[in-house]
């Protein structure tokens, strides 16, 4: 009860001083479920709906707490009642999107929550009449340089309570949003570490922490608050930093721990399986969340291109006329719908849904990339290097698009100049064995053989998808006439097939057989080649009296 | 003992002959892509802002095809105009009037300034017409939005009438059809925003003028206000402050094209690569589309040596390249493989000037390939340049050089055909062949050059004459060489106007001039050459590799001229950075000077091997002469003399006249050792001429020291009376030997000299000039330290 008092009194009387609201431990989820109602209404009345959709999410996935449990809403303090009908009106334009009127309202106010919402409000209004401006621009060279004309006052003026400690952890965050607006990005970063100390609830600050920070060595060196939001966190930024193991990890703790029924957590373990391409337990786990949350439209387009992978037409198609129905002018349905086209070979359409896409949300980063994958489809080398080129600059980070960029050279039939975006993939995705075995092709390409071979024996020992590095790398050693080190390649090729265990035809397997057959013979091994070349006898294609 | 000390300068003059290929590949490089860069700059304007993704995107939406739009100085500038073409009372004088349309044009093309900055030029021009000016913008800034409207209504007028004020096609003309069409087409938010800005720029020049003007005139609590908001500017962006802010279309490409020209011909002229990188980004934020800006990012990257930004911002730039030559229509399919093309042929000219052979080798054969598939003969012949500046160590590759020379001339490229022949001169140079044959075919390569008035290429052939009078030791002809070359330039910068005097061919000649001079003794003069150099190229530059070996080959020469080998030493290091085969003969010069003659002989006989194999003629007769120098002096002169002999074939072959003297000396000195005096005096008739004419003053001191030596030796069988004869003779040569060294400080040849001379004084018995000499000696011998090496024995 101490600990719930304390945040009461963070949040509504904003001293400046720091004060914990829990320790580190799961062990009391009342207390968790009633401090994340508490920052939801909080967040809602200050217009910060992600967040408080958030913690209204994570808190539903916690057991009700009884009547005598529930939280009186926060005491009003004098300021608050001063403040309130000016509060009240403002709040109210603000819903409707007039924030220029709400700010004017709100102007003098002197509570945070208020003050809060001012600012807030006037930040909005900079950021909605910046989108307006871009369309009508003076110039196109002019085009980046329209800003958030709001943003320079803001910061004046909230450097200034910042210095005299005024701010509580909400003041903080809009600093720190103000701050990033304006590239200052370590000031930035700063002041939401301290916002996450001031009001470690508020998950927005730790979500702008998390697009802020760009390496692990960046965030061995922050010093965070050790709460329990700490390890939600984690998990998000492990994710983002594609350190899945440790992510997976972070989300099964807070399984455990009993969140299971949060579906911002099931998404995103699935999200992650995704992004290891463990594609049937990413599938199974997508299928659960839409069992749970059928309207839910987020991470809906990581779930259709799993679907893509697996080529479910079916499965896909009632995926895309589902969301359709729920919303058709969301990013994440045009990006579903596209897949649903492109596996359908309706390239344009699909071309036109992603475009569509990116019209609602520019910085979308997946469209580029997947319209790149369209434009590749239908031949447009050159709209698709285009597109690779829109999606890097939008993240550098996007192995992807680099990846796209050498296959649309390489089919240009340009090998040397597409090892340079290979190159870039493979440092983003250093075990990626996709990129290595194309760097190998490549160097095949040239002959250049060596190289080739240490491509194909390093995607094989980070684990091949799709195992073909090894019959390459053997099939380079068979014309190096390397026969020894060809011959183990195939041995190796054929054991990883079975231990495997999948059913799925393997092209190669005959050839390897017969190669094998053709090396014991050679090497007068008679049963073992009799044993391959029996094993031959299964293929159609090698029947040849050879 | 100093035989080989000089053999070097021989090689200096091929040091610099080879620098020409990597000259030429530089010079390729930047002609390809400048090609390719003026040809992109054309397509520019149909195709620039007509991005296929963006027309279902996003932005832009309304200013497609609108090269130039409407800013609050384009207004300032249309207003200056609209002044100048104002008749009647105030009317402006001739003078004036041409002062003001030279401003003008630097005016429509460069970046906006400030408003104070603009009446400030005005004012150098036309005093009056900038007041008018200043009024004209005064009223249309704090009037009303109509006040602007009627301006542009009013500006399509000056084109009516019968006699028009304005040209149509004129460039005056043309801007201000231009800004009448962009402002018509300007929607009405932007109107408004339009005139909002102009308020605020002029608002910003009056404040300047009033701050300048007064201070205390702006009330308090504005200045506080006014200095809250200026120390947020300082504070917030201070880079954004000291960029002049976005450019037009127009002025990005005159920027662009400005620059590039710069960093080609006279880098320290351009920005420097931090401040030109700054630029270039703020470029690229306000318009990622702008793909030039990547080439010249490219070419800045290059000049600090940076490869993985310069690969990125090359490949980047042909991405870019690639879809703005498949949609503009004029070029269709051919402009997009075209680009692709020269792509894999950048990249190839990119890893070569890393010196990433083998990947050069790579990305040009993919170039080859995709030229041949589409028939791209101009494309193929670039590459095929290429090709040879790739294998030129082959000893065929003049073969692929002739079919390049024929081919281009073929197909109407001047440029590639005179490269061609001047880097073929360059290989029959190094084979041997006569000047004559030579300079035949660089006289008719020049005549095309004056045809197509290729100045750089003139340029690299007057340097290249200098290098090939060098390599054949005619100092004489070099000199003038090399400064006509330098003359040239100031007959140009008067002429025309061309800036293009920090280019390579600039610094090789000015190396040789220095160490010309040097040879001569003239040291004051050489370093001062070399400070030029040091001015012009500064070290951080793309040529000032040149200098920096020359320098310190110059250094090394008179470091071991003084006999300090300490020295000598500690400079080998310097070389061998930036040559490693100089530095290597170097090194073992100073371990031969040193006494240290079985390492010498090992370093030397590891070089002898590598030059063989290299064909790098010249340092291996300046080798051989080192080995036989160590063979004589560990007194075994027989040995010596096949390897003489074989470096006197040798020089002789390739012509080489420098060195075949030097050879006829050491074959005379080994002779003189052998105790055939006569012989060697009548082979040191042969050699003392070509020496005294173009040798180096050292050689010509070696020269005269070694006759005096003969005639001694020769005379010691005669009868007194001519024997007497001859030592008087032996002892004018000395004296003339002695000037010789003195002149280029040699102490210890001096003391030998000297030592010489007393001993020759004593034998005819005139002992005053026997002890003044002896004196001499032993004042000399005092200072240096002593070798061990028996005086006699050294030549």
């Amino acid at each position: 009860m101490a600990a719930s008092s304390s945040i009461v009194s963070v949040a509504a009387t904003a001293s400046s001083v720091p004060v914990l609201p829990s320790s580190c431990d799961f062990s009391n989820l009342r207390e968790i479920k009633k401090q994340l109602l508490l920052i939801a209404g909080l967040t809602r009345e200050r217009g910060l709906l992600h967040s408080s959709k958030w913690s209204a999410e994570l808190a539903f996935s916690l057991p009700a707490l009884p009547l005598s449990e529930l939280q009186p809403p926060p005491p009003i303090t004098e300021e608050d009642a001063q403040d309130m009908d000016a509060y009240t009106l403002a709040k109210a334009y603000f819903d409707v999107k007039e924030y220029d009127r709400a700010a004017h309202f709100l102007h003098g106010c002197n509570s945070k929550k208020a003050y809060f919402l001012y600012m807030y409000s006037r930040y909005l209004s900079g950021e909605k009449k910046k989108d307006d401006e871009t369309v009508d621009s003076l110039g196109p060279l002019e085009k980046g340089q329209v800003k958030n004309e709001a943003l320079r006052e803001l910061r004046v003026e909230l450097s200034k309570k910042h210095q005299a400690r005024e701010l509580d952890g909400f003041g903080l965050y809009l600093y720190g949003v103000v701050l990033r607006k304006l590239d200052l990005v370590k000031e930035a970063i700063d002041v939401f570490v301290e916002a996450t100390h001031v009001l470690p609830l508020h998950w927005g600050a730790w979500l702008e922490l998390c697009n802020l920070i760009t390496d692990k060595e960046m965030l061995k060196f922050l010093s965070l608050p050790d709460t329990w939001m700490k390890e939600f966190f984690l998990a998000h930024i492990y994710t983002e930093l594609q350190l899945i193991e440790e992510a997976l990890q972070k989300y099964q703790n807070l399984i455990d721990v009993g969140f299971s029924k949060s579906s911002y957590i099931v998404s995103q373990i699935a999200v992650a399986y995704h992004n290891i391409r463990d594609i049937d337990k990413a599938l199974s786990i997508f299928n659960e969340l839409r069992k749970q949350d059928p309207y839910r439209i987020e991470n809906m387009d990581t779930f259709s291109n799993l679907l893509y992978v697996r080529s479910m037409k079916s499965e896909l198609s009632y995926l895309a006329h589902n969301l359709c129905e729920i919303d058709k002018y969301r990013v994440e349905t045009c990006c579903v719908i596209g897949n649903y086209y492109s596996l359908r070979s309706q390239h344009e359409k699909a071309a036109l849904y992603f475009q569509r896409a990116l019209k609602l949300n520019p910085r979308y980063l997946g469209a580029w990339t997947l319209m790149g994958h369209e434009y590749m489809e239908m031949k447009n080398t050159s709209a698709a290097i285009q597109a690779y080129r829109h999606a890097i600059e939008v993240n550098k980070r996007d192995y992807r698009a680099w990846y796209g960029l050498g296959q649309t050279y390489e089919i240009l039939k340009m090998p040397f100049y597409c090892l340079y975006y290979y190159r870039r993939a493979h440092q983003l995705r250093p075990n990626d064995s996709r990129m290595l075995v194309a760097l190998g092709e490549c160097y095949e390409k040239l002959n250049q053989l060596v190289e080739a071979k240490k491509c194909y024996w390093r995607a094989y020992a980070v684990g091949d998808v799709e195992k073909m590095a090894l019959v390459k790398l053997a099939k380079l050693h068979e014309q190096l006439t390397e026969s020894e080190q060809a011959a183990q390649c195939y041995i190796k090729y054929i054991q990883d097939i079975y231990s495997c265990g999948e059913i799925v035809e393997h092209l190669e397997e005959s050839t390897a057989f017969r190669y094998l057959a053709q090396y014991y013979f050679k090497c007068k091994l008679w049963d073992e080649a009799s044993a391959c070349a029996q094993k031959c006898c299964a293929f159609n294609d090698v029947q040849d009296p050879d | 003992m100093p035989v080989s000390w000089d053999t070097p300068w021989a090689s200096g003059g091929l040091g610099e002959v080879v620098r020409f290929p990597g000259q030429e590949s530089g010079q390729g490089a930047h002609r390809i892509s400048w090609t390719q860069f003026v040809g992109a700059m054309a397509s520019v304007h149909e195709s620039l802002y007509f991005n296929p993704m963006m027309t279902n995107g996003v932005v832009h939406a309304n200013v497609f095809g609108i090269k130039d739009w409407v800013t609050p100085y384009k207004i300032a500038v249309l207003v200056l105009l609209n002044e100048m073409g104002r008749t009647g009372e105030g009317a402006v004088s001739l003078m004036e009037r041409r002062r003001l349309n030279q401003l003008l044009l630097p005016l429509l093309q460069g970046p906006d300034i400030t408003l104070s900055k603009l009446y400030k030029l005005i004012e150098e021009s036309c005093p009056q017409l900038a007041n008018s000016v200043q009024i004209r913008i005064k009223l249309m800034a704090e009037g009303e939005l109509k006040d602007m409207e009627q301006f542009f209504d009013d500006l399509s007028d000056s084109f009516s009438g019968t006699e028009p004020e304005v040209h149509k096609t004129s460039v005056v003309g043309l801007f201000l059809r231009h800004m009448i069409l962009a402002y018509s087409k300007l929607s009405f938010s932007q109107v408004f925003k339009l005139y909002t800005a102009l308020q605020q720029y002029f608002q910003n020049g009056e404040k300047k003028t009033v701050e300048d003007a007064d201070m205390e005139l702006a009330s308090r609590e504005e200045g506080e206000r006014k200095m809250e908001k200026e120390e947020l500017d300082v504070s917030i962006r201070e880079e954004e402050v000291s960029c002049s802010g976005p450019l037009s279309q127009k002025q990005a490409e005159f920027f662009l094209s400005q620059q590039a020209s710069l960093l080609k011909n006279d880098e320290t002229k351009a920005l420097t690569p931090a401040s030109l990188q700054k630029e270039l980004n703020n470029l690229l934020k306000f318009n990622p589309d702008f793909a030039e800006a990547h080439y010249l990012s490219y070419l800045n990257n290059l000049r600090v040596q940076d490869v993985f930004s310069s690969t990125h911002s090359l490949l980047h730039y042909f991405d870019r390249l690639i879809l703005t030559g498949a949609e503009s229509k004029s070029n269709g399919e051919e402009g997009y493989g075209r680009s692709l093309r020269y792509a894999a042929l950048n990249l190839a000219a990119l890893h070569c000037r890393f010196g990433h052979y083998q990947q050069a080798e790579l990305a040009l054969q993919e170039a080859i390939r995709i030229a041949q598939e589409s028939n791209d003969h101009v494309c193929l012949q670039h590459c095929l340049s290429w090709l040879y500046v790739l294998g030129q160590k082959r000893s065929d590759s003049y073969v692929l050089l002739e079919h390049s020379v024929k081919k281009a001339v073929h197909f109407g490229l001047p440029y590639l055909a005179s490269l061609g022949i001047q880097s073929l001169v360059q290989q029959r140079a190094f084979a041997g062949k006569t000047a004559n044959k030579l300079m035949d075919a660089l006289k008719d390569s020049d005549l095309l050059h004056w045809k197509h008035s290729l100045s750089e290429l003139i340029d690299i052939s007057i340097a290249q004459k200098t290098a090939i009078w060098r390599l054949y030791g005619r100092s004489t002809m070099a000199l003038q060489q090399a400064q006509m070359l330098l003359s040239m330039n100031s007959l140009e910068s008067v002429n025309a106007g061309v800036q293009q005097n920090n280019t390579e061919s600039f610094a090789v000649a000015l190396c040789h001039l220095a160490e010309l001079h040097a040879e001569q003794g003239c040291f004051a003069a050489a370093s001062e050459v070399l400070k030029h150099l040091k001015e012009r190229f500064p070290p951080n530059s793309q040529h000032a590799q040149l200098w920096m070996l020359c320098d310190q080959k110059i250094q090394f020469d008179r470091a071991m001229n003084d006999g300090k080998y300490h020295l000598a030493d500690s400079l080998v290091t310097g070389i061998t950075a930036l040559n490693s085969i100089e530095g290597v003969y170097r090194k073992a010069v100073v371990l031969q000077a040193q006494n240290q003659m079985s390492e010498a002989h090992k370093l030397l006989q590891k070089l002898l091997i590598h030059c063989q194999r290299t064909r790098h003629t010249e340092m291996v007769i300046s080798v051989l002469l080192s080995v036989a120098e160590l063979y004589w002096r560990s007194s075994s002169p027989t040995i010596a003399l096949p390897v003489l002999l074989q470096a006197l074939a040798l020089s002789k072959e390739y012509r080489l006249q420098h060195l075949a003297s030097e050879t006829v000396l050491n074959l005379a000195f080994a002779q003189l050792i052998l105790g055939i005096p006569e012989q060697a005096l009548s082979l040191l008739h042969m050699a003392i001429e070509p020496i005294l004419a173009d040798g180096a003053v050292l050689d010509k001191g070696r020269a005269m020291f070694l006759v005096a030596k003969c005639q001694v030796a020769s005379a010691a069988s005669c009868e007194p009376l001519k024997k007497a004869e001859a030592l008087e003779a032996a002892i004018e040569n000395l004296n003339e030997a002695k000037n010789y060294f003195a002149k280029v400080d040699c102490k210890e040849q001096i003391r030998d000299v000297v030592y010489f001379q007393a001993r020759l004084y004593h034998t005819l018995g005139k002992t005053q000039e026997r002890n003044r000499c002896a004196m001499l000696f032993r004042q000399l011998h005092q200072d240096l330290p002593f070798h061990g090496v028996p005086l006699i024995n050294l030549l």
